[in-house]
């Protein structure tokens, strides 16, 4: 255990004494290793221990939060005193009682990544730059980074919860340029999840994402400018997900929704998305990128019905934000590490499949965009407003997928593009990210089948269509 | 931690050289939302990174628990990252420099020592300032947030060197809704003297610009003069400023390889980092390697002048350290475009039919470092004839980083700096490409 129960409880019970409703403790510990290859050569091997205590007060909205990684009770015990000086109320005396430790059980992992050698991991990421580099001479350079994170995390409260959990991730980036004539473009695939080395074993091919990274490099090196104006965009499957995560996503999260800064507010059971979009946030999916036991507040993970059918059916909702809203908590609190205070964030986010098949879309298709892999991108979610790139783009023409474009931006509206989705896959599937917002940069997992939105802004620099 | 015996152990072990790098951060974190204390947040955080050579190569651990006990463990760690690495680079610990400057003002005990309670009134008072200044602004949150941080560097060559900075930032967003439109603004002051936060001046612009955008609408795609407000430049130049980076250069990562002493930019554009500019919380006398930091011009009159670098790259390039060696990067510490002659006024005076871009959004991923080429989603306002006019948003503008800074024709005499830690001025571009309807 991170720290004993009697210290957690006395914390507690500090926190408490000038008239906090609510008091918690969020202990964490998380060693992580990361190498870094550029070039076929191992350039960086960073081993990183973090420890820290996080103590969070509330009384009715009004919450605070601090942060140490001096391990010293007496130290843990005065930043509870300084936070509960937030507090004025006349001192009260209450003892909190924890009941036994819940351990978290779901997402085992077979091989952790702590058992695994440098060399091994190594050996494999000189695999995937061989298989990059040598996917076509345009490919310059290729760097591969790889990162494994075990985070052991405690988490206590005055209402006596008392939990902990293992949470193991591993991610491997495969970054490739290819060049010609001094253009450069980039090429870049991701693998990752929730479970040990045997996600690398056993589920995915390392050699053939890294040739999909190069593949990415080679295809934009040839490609045209993209052509801007308002199209129709076709959007393919996994990381396509993220135009959800951040048109519509983020402005469903209680962080915005509870301050009534979303487009979303007071718009549960009405009709916000065409009637075949279904979306969903999982935080339970097994072993997935962004699933965990609990939430950062010590409460299970669950799956969210977020759209069913079109109709908007829950927000995702954290704790104290809870209080502020109408709404239950939904175990979607989550934070980076004990350096910042939980809120509601997304898991695991997807659209649901819907009917047509990938042919299907492409044939209906007069005049597009396949967006066959999209980049990041970011949301305003005071007013919906986002963007995202293009990372693998194509010009559809008569329902036929036809030249290759580079430079691609979509920009839009988040409340209105779902509006606009005439079309959606039968062909679900997941991607990775890391997603960063008010409670730090974590592990979400986006997902879709291939979708089709009427009409969309393309940026790019070709003159208009 | 006994530094002491960390050393001795290390050497013992084989390691011929180690360095550790120690930072400790205290910070004070205060947000008002609807005139309530909405976030209260105080930390006090250490964190301590350790170099070693083994073999000629180096390992590096980072710690945040400084407990004796873990000595063992962090140099097994460093031997067996030294292990794997087979990185042409060198690995070098540095002995330190004879000089390095001393920068006045950069810890400002006035700052540190206010009450709490003080600066909690002033992020009410600028909520009370949102809202009295227009009855538009439906929703306001304001921030007030101050760090004090202190480094130290001790290595096995002898060097030991100390830095203590404060900085805070004050500032604030509000959301302002008419019955067809609902837009936000954001802006912050950057200061370590309580004087220096003018906030009254602050609320006003953020207010009115804020109402201004209301009804803000894409324009007709097409070709158009642009002048990018300091925000929006910095925001931009974020996204870019990693071409610097002389190791992003020789790993071809940067657009720059090969562009020493040629014009990547009109004669308009001098940019220099600035280790030594007050009010930064980045400033530095010297930076992770122990390297003395200098003030420097990467791009005089539109020459590139000097990449970024660390011991390692400029060793690589037979040139002295810029002292830009941080943590595992190398980086500019406090980029700033020098102000040109014009006003902002007369910026705006020249537009014949342009756009003045306020905001650009989604840098991290709509700008290409490699190939310099960007996409971004912009909003700002209409300018026809030197006169602002409708607000415009959902609009992309997109280019080239080189080809645009060739085409800056004017640059504003006055300077912000900005949340990215990057001061600019406003600038003038000949012409953009901009997808809107």
């Amino acid at each position: 255990m991170l720290l004993k129960k009697e210290l957690i409880e006395s914390i507690l019970d500090t926190g408490l004494a000038t008239g906090a409703d609510f008091s918690e403790v969020f202990i964490e510990e998380k060693n992580a290793e990361s190498i870094q290859m550029i070039g076929g050569r191992v350039e960086k091997v960073t081993g990183t221990k973090v420890f820290g205590v996080g103590v969070r007060l509330a009384l009715g909205n009004q919450s605070v939060y601090g942060y140490t990684n001096n391990q010293n009770p007496e130290v843990l015990l005065k930043l509870a005193k300084d936070l509960s000086a937030s507090f004025s109320n006349d001192t009260l005396t209450k003892r909190v009682s924890l009941s036994e430790l819940e351990v978290g059980k779901k997402h085992q992992v077979k091989i952790n990544p702590k058992e695994v050698s440098l060399e091994t991991k190594v050996s494999m990421m000189k695999k995937a730059n061989q298989a990059a580099k040598e996917y076509d001479e345009v490919i310059q350079q290729v760097s591969v980074r790889l990162t494994d994170n075990v985070q052991e995390v405690l988490i206590a409260n005055s209402e006596g919860r008392f939990v902990t959990e293992n949470r193991v991730r591993t991610i491997l980036y495969v970054q490739a340029i290819a060049g010609k004539d001094g253009i450069m473009q980039t090429g870049m695939e991701s693998l990752g999840s929730g479970k040990g080395y045997e996600y690398y074993n056993e589920d995915v091919d390392v050699v053939e994402t890294a040739k999909s990274a190069a593949r990415i490099a080679k295809k934009m090196l040839f490609a045209e400018e993209c052509p801007s104006g308002n199209y129709p965009v076709i959007i393919n499957n996994k990381f396509g997900g993220v135009i959800f995560h951040e048109a519509c996503g983020h402005s469903l999260e209680a962080t915005s929704v509870a301050k009534n800064a979303s487009v979303f507010c007071g718009k549960l059971n009405t009709q916000v998305a065409t009637p075949i979009v279904t979306a969903i946030d999982d935080g339970t999916i097994e072993n997935g990128w962004g699933s965990a036991n609990f939430d950062d507040e010590g409460y299970p993970q669950q799956r969210r019905v977020l759209i069913e059918k079109g109709i908007l059916k829950s927000y995702m909702v954290d704790k104290l934000n809870s209080r502020r809203m109408d709404h239950q908590p939904t175990g979607s609190s989550r934070r980076e590490s004990y350096k910042f205070a939980p809120t509601s964030r997304m898991s695991n986010t997807f659209i649901d499949n819907g009917d047509s098949t990938f042919d299907e879309i492409i044939e209906a298709t007069e005049y597009g965009l396949y967006a066959a892999k999209l980049g990041g991108g970011s949301v305003n979610p005071g007013n919906g407003d986002f963007n995202f790139t293009v990372m693998e783009g194509y010009i559809v023409r008569d329902g036929k997928i036809c030249e290759p474009v580079r430079g691609a931006s979509l920009v839009g509206n988040g409340a209105e593009i779902l509006h606009k989705i005439d079309m959606v896959g039968n062909n679900l599937d997941r991607g990775r990210g890391m997603c960063g917002s008010v409670s730090g940069s974590i592990p979400a997992d986006v997902g879709q089948p291939t979708l089709r939105v009427s009409s969309i802004t393309v940026g790019g620099k070709k003159g208009a269509k | 931690m006994n530094i002491d015996k960390l050393f001795k152990v290390a050497l013992e072990r084989g390691l011929s050289d180690v360095q550790v790098f120690l930072s400790n951060s205290n910070e004070l974190s205060i947000e008002v939302f609807e005139g309530e204390l909405d976030k209260y947040e105080i930390s006090d955080t250490s964190s301590l990174v350790v170099r070693g050579v083994y073999n000629g190569k180096m390992g590096s651990y980072v710690t945040e628990i400084m407990d004796d006990s873990l000595i063992d463990e962090i140099v097994e760690h460093l031997i067996a990252n030294a292990k794997v690495i087979d990185s042409l680079d060198d690995a070098i610990i540095y002995e330190g420099d004879k000089n390095y400057v001393t920068v006045e003002g950069l810890y400002n005990e006035e700052l540190a020592n206010t009450e709490v309670s003080k600066k909690i009134e002033m992020a009410k008072n600028l909520d009370k300032l949102f809202h009295e200044g227009s009855p538009l602004v439906s929703i306001a949150q304001t921030m007030y947030q101050e760090s004090s941080k202190t480094v130290m560097i001790q290595n096995t060559k002898g060097l030991k060197l100390f830095n203590k900075v404060n900085s805070a930032y004050f500032g604030g967003d509000v959301i302002v809704k008419d019955d067809k439109d609902q837009r936000t603004n954001f802006d912050i002051i950057i200061a370590n003297e309580m004087s220096d936060f003018e906030y009254e001046k602050l609320a006003k612009e953020i207010v009115e610009d804020a109402v201004k955008q209301l009804g803000a609408t894409p324009v007709p795609s097409g070709e158009y003069e642009i002048v990018f407000g300091p925000i929006a430049l910095a925001t931009l130049l974020s996204a870019f400023q990693n071409i610097f980076s002389a190791d992003a250069v020789h790993k071809g990562f940067s657009l720059l390889k090969g562009k020493l002493n040629e014009e990547v930019g009109s004669d308009k554009v001098t940019l220099v980092d600035d280790p030594f500019l007050k009010k930064s919380s980045s400033s530095r006398s010297f930076d992770d390697e122990g390297v003395a930091t200098k003030y420097k011009e990467l791009i005089s009159k539109g020459v590139l002048k000097t990449y970024l670098h660390n011991l390692v790259t400029a060793k690589k390039d037979g040139v002295e350290s810029t002292g830009n060696g941080f943590g595992t990067a190398v980086s500019a510490i406090n980029l700033v475009m020098l102000p040109g002659e014009s006003t902002k006024q007369e910026l705006i005076d020249s537009v014949k039919n342009g756009i003045f871009i306020k905001e650009v959004q989604g840098a991290h991923a709509g700008a290409n470092p490699v190939s310099g080429d960007f996409s971004l989603q912009a909003s700002g306002f209409v300018v026809k004839d030197g006169i602002i006019g409708a607000p415009v948003a959902l609009i992309t503008v997109a280019g080239n980083i080189i080809s645009m800074l060739k085409d800056v024709v004017m640059v504003s005499n006055e300077l912000k700096m900005t949340y990215y830690g990057i001061t600019c001025p406003s600038i003038k571009v000949k012409s953009m490409s901009v997808s809107g309807k």
